[in-house]
């Protein structure tokens, strides 16, 4: 959807004022604050690959919790025993497969993506893909039936029309009372940003 | 008491029963009395769980150990303030609690019901009284909480250690009384849809008592983050668990709902759609129930191993079976008004929304089955926690956000180029800005970085349209705070949303930070030792005994202090050559530029009755980002083994909740101007917002 959205047509014309600038600006320099604190040096220690490691290891004796959430005395046993297989140098994979060896495959907190449990990662694909895919397709259909009812039905669609536009000018009334826009102003308005009142 | 508890379930069996007989025979033998008096019995099974609640809570004040929920719940020592958690700490309890929750939320429903649902109100009674007699039924016959031990015990057991804080006051309540509660708008729908009240008359109660539900669960959700990040002591708010997903599932499904409602509502479309998305959050709320009631997955949640697991699942089947037997029944009489006009128009955003909420909803069940599945297909164990769901729902969860930041853009009906550009330029720009920003400062993570950028995108958004309808209302006269209350108050169930679309941003700070650019170390120290990680020092100054009767528990204090990396560099490097992030001091003088930050108190308690560890951390939060320390041992020797943490941006995770309950609030706050259109019309009809006092009562 996104992509079709034609950033080309962005002119200059379009930019708002020097107060929404302000506004956003401001807006950016508090988001960017907050961010910097994620800055980090980004070589992983030992330590760091130990923990997230130990994020992806069952604790064999608790009911659904990682090795790195537990107290257990398994847990600590296991997390000693991850530090010291990183230190003697084995990779990630090495050291998830000493572990299946001997705990069995319940050990690793995902299933591997290889055989049966390639399953578990390629339906979440097919859910995306397909449930995209249907929301787009009900609207190529919904929008195919409305052009052909829209010959037969202009005259009631201009009803409905004209009853979202008087909901529309008595929303904007309703704000200030005082204040009574011209026609011409409400509908310029209405046009312009027609998302703006509506829900 | 046992007996009074017993005798009032039992009367409340009787009571539903004849409510949904009642109910039946009177709308389709055209008894108007006997509709009316189905519709009254109501009120009385919910005195009826009002009784049999009031006896359990008073055999707990009581102390009256002969009735075994009470015995092994609680015991003399428990301070008086937990009856109340103690009351539903346990399987039996918590299902006489939800059955309170229901039959309150049911009488409130009816009594506030408007007079212009009257055809499908004996219907939509008959489903609740459905529903209550189920639990009245469980309640009495499989998990009564009035069973009575055969030998009296001098004392009870105790309530489970880790429930004794105040977040359980919350927690736990919040979240049953929420998935209950999804009964009462799928309950309207259901009726009106059996009774062939096609219109949209049920929409305005429905999606009330829906963003109730809604905003229930989420609040129940958040609170049991915050208490599992404060308390659990392992330094996560969030794991994935089966039972935080079948709670996150119907709460996922109910946001799909109560944006497309809104079509619904404004459009006239998406009829079929919106019942359906009420039928999938009844169901999940019921395989909620289920998985929580000795379901085949484990869970860190789960009542101790209940017999009550297939009795859950038949009605889990049972609803199942009815809700979208009843919708294909009726399916051809739900059309649209009006057609899509357009791919680039509101509808068709609000559609996408929902399919990409349904999407992230079938991922997690497909996570939640797959270990039962794989040990059917061919008897292998495997384990799917939170790695396998950040991975497979986390860019799912992004785009919802993206589209949080496109639809409220777009405009209904059809965008034009003129209108996308105007609106879309300033987000775009800082999103783009942003992302370059922090790839020039050299912050690390491009997932993460592409995840700020969108925040910042949708932040702008929203931050634009508020700037733009406030200035025009300013330049009418208003001053800009005026201008802007008057914005939120000519549209609350949009600006309201918008609120909560900022809480799930600070939400979605907390979640990047924390997930991508958490930093942690392991230590044991002594007294007077310290250990630093990264730009903090923290020196273990003081230990004592906070043991009682039931429990052996030690708590620590700990200095807190900001360093200059610089005076370290010597131990920093050799650290890093270790292959450690942190290291340990023996000499706790401060060096040039420390700086103080405060004090910390971790406790660490152990309850040798549960054999059970419960833990406080000690945390230092700040905007930026939280200091937290973990006590995970005592040992023998005098050291305390800690796991320290720095976690950035966790302080947004928890600021988040009062914008989420604000914004819901808003949302709710019924609508004047609506009122007084409706009250022109021939028809007399009640206010909107009929279960407004509902509202107030969930989130006191």
């Amino acid at each position: 959807m996104a992509s079709r959205i034609p950033f080309v047509l962005v002119g200059t014309r379009a930019l708002p004022g020097k107060a929404t600038s302000f506004w956003i600006a401001k807006f950016l320099i508090v988001l960017l604050i907050a961010t910097t604190a994620c800055i980090r040096e980004e070589d992983i220690t030992l330590e760091q690959r130990a923990h997230q490691l130990a994020a992806q290891l069952m604790c064999p004796v608790c009911d659904a919790q990682t090795i790195d959430g537990s107290s257990a005395q398994i847990s600590q046993d296991m997390r000693l025993k991850v530090r010291e297989l990183l230190d003697r140098g084995d990779t990630n994979a090495e050291i998830k497969d000493y572990f299946v060896l001997r705990y069995g495959p319940e050990i690793l907190a995902a299933p591997e993506g290889v055989g049966f449990n390639l399953l578990a990662w390629i339906v979440p694909v097919f859910i995306v893909i397909g449930g995209v895919g249907i929301a787009l397709l009900a609207i190529k259909n919904m929008r195919k039936a409305g052009m052909r009812a829209r010959d037969t039905q202009i005259q009631a669609d201009d009803e409905g029309d004209l009853s979202d536009y008087l909901e529309q000018v008595d929303r904007d009334l309703g704000g200030s009372t005082e204040i009574i826009p011209t026609p011409v102003a409400a509908s310029k308005k209405l046009t312009d940003s027609g998302n703006e009142a509506n829900s | 008491m046992a007996d009074l508890g017993v005798t009032a379930l039992l009367l409340g069996l009787a009571l539903s029963m004849y409510s949904v007989v009642g109910s039946i025979v009177g709308e389709k033998k055209g008894i108007a009395e006997l509709i009316v008096s189905a519709r009254r019995a109501m009120y009385m099974t919910l005195l009826s769980a009002v009784v049999a609640s009031a006896a359990l809570i008073n055999a707990f004040v009581q102390n009256d150990f002969s009735i075994k929920y009470v015995a092994d719940h609680s015991n003399t020592l428990m301070d008086r303030a937990y009856v109340w958690v103690a009351f539903y700490a346990g399987n039996e309890g918590s299902l006489l609690y939800i059955l309170l929750v229901l039959t309150i939320i049911s009488a409130i429903a009816i009594w506030f019901a408007p007079r212009r649902l009257a055809r499908s109100m004996p219907w939509t009674i008959a489903i609740l009284a459905v529903i209550q007699l189920f639990y009245f039924g469980v309640l009495s016959f499989a998990a009564s909480p009035f069973e009575l031990l055969d030998t009296v015990p001098a004392d009870g057991r105790g309530i489970n250690p880790l429930l004794t804080h105040p977040g359980m006051f919350s927690h736990p309540p919040l979240l049953m009384g929420g998935l209950i509660s999804i009964t009462i708008p799928f309950a309207f729908a259901s009726g009106a849809l059996i009774a062939g009240n096609y219109g949209d008359d049920w929409i305005d109660v429905a999606r009330v008592s829906a963003i109730i539900s809604w905003g229930v669960l989420g609040t129940g959700m958040l609170l049991g983050a915050w208490w599992a990040y404060t308390i659990l002591g392992w330094g996560g708010y969030w794991a994935w668990d089966p039972i935080e997903n079948v709670a996150l599932m119907p709460w996922l499904v109910l946001t799909a709902f109560i944006h497309s409602i809104m079509v619904q509502k404004r459009r006239g479309m998406f009829r079929m759609w919106n019942v359906a998305l009420l039928n999938i959050a009844f169901v999940l709320a019921q395989l909620g129930m289920f998985i929580n009631r000795g379901g085949p997955v484990v869970s860190v949640h789960s009542f101790a191993a209940s017999t009550l697991g297939i009795i859950f699942m038949l009605f889990m089947i049972l609803s199942l079976v009815f809700a979208f037997g009843l919708f294909l029944w009726r399916m051809p009489r739900l059309k649209s008004d009006r057609a899509m006009e357009s791919f680039l128009s509101r509808e068709s955003a609000f559609l996408v929304n929902n399919f990409l909420f349904l999407a992230v909803m079938a991922i997690t069940l497909w996570g939640v089955l797959f270990p039962l599945f794989s040990d059917l297909a061919r008897d292998v164990s495997v384990s799917v926690g939170a790695p396998y769901f950040d991975r497979a729902n986390g860019p799912v969860l992004l785009g919802i956000v993206v589209m949080m930041g496109v639809g409220p853009l777009l405009p209904w009906r059809k965008a034009s180029a003129r209108s996308l550009k105007q609106w879309f330029v300033w987000p775009v720009l800082a999103g783009v800005v942003t992302v370059g920003v922090l790839l020039a400062v050299g912050v690390q993570r491009p997932i993460a970085i592409i995840a700020f950028g969108v925040v910042a995108f949708v932040a702008t958004a929203i931050s634009e349209e508020w700037w733009r309808g406030t200035a025009a209302r300013h330049r009418s006269g208003d001053n800009w705070a005026l201008a802007w209350w008057r914005l939120v108050n000519g549209n609350r169930p949009r600006h309201g949303g918008y609120v909560v679309h900022l809480s799930i941003l600070m939400l979605g700070l907390g979640i990047i930070g924390t997930n991508f650019y958490q930093q942690r170390t392991d230590g044991a120290i002594e007294l007077g030792e310290s250990l630093v990680i990264d730009n903090y020092r923290i020196e273990y100054v003081d230990s004592g005994d906070s043991s009682r009767a039931d429990r052996i528990a030690q708590w620590a204090e700990i200095t807190v202090y900001r360093i200059d990396k610089d005076d370290y560099a010597v131990e920093i490097d050799a650290a890093r050559a270790e292959g450690a992030s942190g290291f340990t001091l023996a000499d706790s003088t401060a060096r040039l530029n420390d700086k103080y930050l405060g004090q910390i108190e971790p406790w660490h308690g152990f309850y040798p009755d549960f054999n059970m560890a419960s833990v406080r951390s000690g945390i230092r939060s700040t905007v930026v980002e939280d200091i937290y320390v973990i006590p995970r041992d005592f040992l023998a020797d005098g050291r305390i083994s800690l796991a320290v943490s720095i976690n950035p941006l966790a302080w947004w995770l928890w600021a988040s909740g009062p914008f989420f309950i604000i914004g819901t609030m808003i949302a709710l706050w019924p609508q004047a101007s609506i009122e007084r259109r409706r009250s022109r019309e021939p028809v007399q009809l009640e206010p909107l917002a009929e279960l407004e006092p509902e509202s107030n009562g969930g989130k006191a």
